[in-house]
């Protein structure tokens, strides 16, 4: 199952050019950009690893790309994307982030669903491979 | 670490495109590209130090010559960029690495233009793991610029072999191999220190295409240096103050740390410092000319006529 | 305009009778405005004959303290601090007998903190005022002081995005068609359909409350099925906006209960509920961590005519100042009323930290937000996915672009429709980050990706030449007014 979180998931996988242009897109905006990878895609899993810091105040998108690509090396079979981040008083939050590499087996996600008071069914999603 | 924009941010240029009788037209390139401003500001700005900027000179048409016969479809590969910069301290090498990122800039060879300028302490870290994040945070900023690495024979130390300098050395020797497209480093300091560096070091060599050496300024070379910096604060000798600096520089350069244009920064900062107190001692009112005159006697008080500072003199003793 | 009348003080000023409005204090045109007054716009006409200065000092009295009459009880008040205060009056550009009339307030005339307070004066009787042919507020300033009274949205497109996980494109909604007549059960469907095949959110239309055909419980049960299974099978966090809208707050508060048992995001009301009433439902969901969609059902009765009424500019900033999450702001290129630059301008109202002057886009006023959250504006009407390179380039990111017929109405089916709405979004999204120009190119854009994508070749083939190309009525005056969708 294709998990389609993040900015661009509906499209094909983005090649090395095409994330370059995305981080140039970042860099012009003057955010910091971080990468962070998991094997858990869980909708509610906020906090995937990060590969080192956010990188503040690069000028070129080949910084960026240096780190992709020790990641990527690190864990060839897992989840990568890219997140940038802007300080700018009253966002001070994630402006954009993209999924850049996804494990070979994407998991999919079973649903539980427990009958309570009435008709109301509560739900948990677990992920299965 | 010091991260310097480019002042014109200006576009790359390809150059023209081959004309129809498969000729480039190099003199437009060289207008058109921008690097016939930045040579022009290299010459206005900088006072003397004309072996430098003929090396500059020479190395813009080579890359111009290399961007014209990449059109018409000659052998070329990516030229190794990688220079060092060798000289006293003074000298103008930050600001000619600057007009240096700005020219590679201007003929595409470099991606943004900007300059970082880094030393041993920027690179090598305190404690063990420290290093290689420290060393690849300073390459990562610097990629699409230039690396200017000041000093940077402090990154061997050959009496420790586990000096945390050799993994910065390792990792610069990396990227400045694989990442050329992506950046530049120049590498400077002093001439015989450097030398040194790269016996051991053979690494660096073999990666660095041009050695620039820049000399020392004449006397009468800092003296406008001096007049220079002078007028871009409002200030002026006049005549005897002005033989007073002559006098300074002839005896400054024989003392210890003499730094070239530093030296004479320095030397004028103090000299405005006793002209205020001169002005303000004498409580009377004061004009334009009395508000931008530096005199003889702003000069002579320097304690350089009196063979150097005291400290100076007892460590170099 | 000639500003010389003389105000009448003293004993003459208190004397049993009538005076003209404008003699009794409520014109002053050296008055500047003190940094704790609140300011609104008039565009007034005034009845053949009226002076428009003593139109602009009747439009302050009426909307603070002036009856038609002088009362000797003034004079037991510091009443000169609670006269509202007409100070600037500006003809119309293009419109003869029509005129800009500022009028400042002292905060004293007003409760901290409420929507309801505020509009009974401003809008309270002035605008059936005899003298004036006509009257719209066309803007209003809130300064700093008074602000601060109001909590703002209780989540707001910071948090929001967050909780969503969702950033860097404008989410994509829809609302479930047809709006009456489904069952629970075939309405879940549409909205499975619409989050499985792309979408971000599904959405109740404004007058689904609870009908005999389908009850809201029902109607909440089959949605949150429907959108936790979308859920698993997307990965993706998903919602549906349930409204809440009902006849009494007791209603609403039940509805909003289930909704939050059942673990939605995000609940609805509908603008005809009240200021009162949203502001209530603003405090819930502050309690709750709870976004607030508002649909502005109704406004077009008093917002669209250009000489009469209340401009949406006002009325999204009433609604940022109550607290509202998701307020529908209009397309622009879609079925209903908006012209481009006027629609704009409500859409900085919504979002920005402190909206700038804008007269091109009907904004009068600097006005500094202080820092209360932002509200994400809603695009709803009659758009569809091969208008995308306009909506992305008319609103940016934070937006709700909600594609209703133009999901369900996808030849392929619901699920074509949104991936197709989906896959147009984040090309779009993609090629304006990497530079090009969307404006120009965005046709070519959605055509490329439409190669690979065949829902969104079929969609561009059904509604690709379609657009509603009237003359909006409600626009700048100060720009000649472009039109949309060429």
């Amino acid at each position: 199952m294709r998990i389609t979180q993040g900015c661009f998931s509906f499209l094909p996988d983005l090649d090395e050019e095409q994330i370059k242009a995305q981080v140039e897109y970042c860099l012009r905006n003057d955010w910091a950009i971080g990468v962070e990878f998991t094997d858990d895609p869980h909708p509610r899993n906020t906090y995937w690893e990060m590969w080192g810091h956010p990188m503040f105040d690069l000028k070129d998108a080949a910084g960026v790309m240096m780190e992709l690509n020790a990641c990527r090396k690190a864990h060839p079979d897992v989840y990568i994307k890219l997140i940038a981040f802007d300080s700018t008083r009253g966002f001070e939050t994630v402006r954009t982030s993209f999924i850049v590499q996804r494990p070979k087996v994407e998991p999919h996600f079973a649903m539980t669903r427990t009958e309570v008071r009435g008709r109301t069914v509560n739900i948990t999603l677990t992920e299965r491979a | 670490m010091n991260e310097h924009v480019p002042a014109t941010e200006g576009e790359i240029s390809t150059g023209t495109e081959a004309r129809p009788d498969g000729r480039v037209d190099l003199a437009e390139d060289y207008r058109s590209s921008g690097v016939a401003d930045v040579l022009g500001e290299l010459d206005r700005e900088l006072i003397g130090l004309a072996p430098v900027k003929n090396r500059i000179r020479e190395t813009a048409a080579l890359l111009l010559v290399d961007r014209a016969r990449r059109k018409l479809g000659l052998a070329h590969e990516t030229p190794t960029l990688h220079m060092s910069f060798t000289g006293n301290p003074g000298v103008g090498k930050t600001t000619v690495a600057l007009k240096m990122a700005n020219l590679l800039h201007r003929l595409g060879y470099v991606r943004k233009g900007h300059l970082v300028s880094v030393t041993r302490d920027d690179l090598v870290g305190q404690y063990i793991g420290h290093t290689a994040p420290k060393t690849r945070e300073v390459l990562k900023k610097a990629m699409g610029g230039v690396l200017f690495i000041d000093e940077a024979y402090y990154l061997y130390k050959p009496d420790n072999e586990r000096d945390y300098g050799q993994e910065a050395i390792e990792i610069l020797l990396q990227v400045m191999e694989n990442h050329r497209d992506d950046l530049v480093v120049i590498l400077a300091g002093y001439a015989d220190r450097m030398e040194n560096f790269f016996n051991s070091n053979p690494g660096f060599r073999s990666r660095i295409a041009h050695h620039i050496e820049f000399p020392d300024y004449a006397d009468e070379e800092l003296l406008r240096i001096a007049e220079s910096m002078l007028a871009q604060q409002d200030y002026r000798f006049d005549a005897e103050g002005r033989a007073a600096m002559e006098d300074y520089i002839a005896v400054r350069r024989s003392l210890p740390h003499f730094a070239n244009a530093r030296s004479i920064r320095n030397a004028l900062d103090r000299a405005r410092l006793r002209q205020a107190n001169r002005l303000f001692e004498t409580g009377a009112l004061v004009d334009v000319e009395a508000l931008s005159t530096i005199r003889a006697v702003d000069i002579k008080a320097s304690r350089v006529f009196a063979g150097g500072l005291a400290h100076e003199r007892a460590r170099d003793a | 305009m000639e500003t010389k009348v003389k105000e009448i003080k003293g004993k003459e000023r208190y004397k049993s009778g009538v005076l003209k409005y404008a003699q009794m204090g409520y014109w002053n045109g050296e008055y500047e405005p003190k940094a704790t007054d609140i300011i609104a716009l008039f565009r007034i006409t005034p009845q053949e004959g009226v002076d428009p200065i003593e139109a602009a000092a009747a439009v302050a009295g009426e909307s603070s303290t002036a009856t038609w009459t002088v009362v000797w009880t003034d004079r037991l008040t510091a009443c000169d601090s609670y006269r509202a205060k007409a100070y600037r009056v500006d003809p119309v550009p293009g419109n003869p007998g029509q005129y800009f009339v500022y009028v400042a307030y002292d905060y004293i005339l007003f409760e901290e903190g409420s929507i309801a307070n505020l509009t009974a004066s401003i809008i309270g009787n002035v605008f059936s005022f005899k003298p004036l042919k006509a009257a719209r507020l066309e803007d209003m300033y809130f300064p700093p002081a008074y602000v601060k009274t109001f909590k703002g949205p209780p989540t707001g497109i910071v948090v929001e995005r967050e909780r969503l996980d969702k950033f860097g494109r404008p989410l994509l909604g829809a609302t479930t068609k047809p709006k009456l007549g489904l069952s629970g059960k075939n309405y879940g469907r549409v909205v499975y359909e619409g989050l499985k095949g792309g979408l971000d959110f599904m959405k109740d239309d404004e007058n689904i409350n609870s009908q005999p055909f389908m009850h809201w419980r029902d109607r909440f049960l089959y949605c949150m099925e429907a959108v936790n299974k979308a859920t698993a099978a997307t990965g993706e966090i998903k919602g549906h906006y349930l409204n809440i809208t009902a006849g009494t707050m007791e209603e609403m508060y039940r509805r909003a209960e289930f909704a939050k048992q059942l673990g939605s995001v995000i609940v609805m009301i509908d603008l005809v509920i009240g200021y009162t009433a949203i502001q209530s439902m603003a405090e819930w969901c502050r309690q709750n961590d709870m976004m607030l969609h508002l649909h502005r059902a109704g406004h077009g009765t008093y917002t669209r005519q250009k000489n009469h009424g209340v401009s949406f500019r006002v009325i999204a900033k009433w609604m940022r100042l109550a607290g509202v999450d998701h307020i529908h702001a209009g397309t622009a290129v879609g079925k209903l009323e908006g012209d481009p630059m006027t629609v704009q301008g409500y859409y900085n109202v919504c979002r920005d930290a402190t909206t700038k002057l804008d007269l091109q886009r009907g904004v009068y006023f600097d006005q500094d937000w202080c820092d209360i959250r932002k509200v994400m504006p809603v695009a709803s009407g009659g758009i569809h996915a091969g208008q995308m390179h306009q909506l992305l380039s008319l609103f940016g990111d934070d937006v709700v672009l909600q594609f209703g017929g133009g999901t369900i109405g996808h030849p392929m089916g619901i699920q074509a429709g949104a991936t197709a709405n989906r896959v147009a979004l984040e090309a779009m999204v993609l090629a304006r980050n990497e530079g090009r120009d969307i404006d120009a190119e965005g046709p070519e854009i959605l055509r490329a990706a439409a190669k690979w994508c065949k829902p969104l070749e079929a969609a561009l083939d059904t509604w690709g030449n379609i657009s509603f190309n009237y003359t909006s009525t409600d626009t700048s005056d100060f720009v000649p007014t472009p039109v949309a969708a060429q």
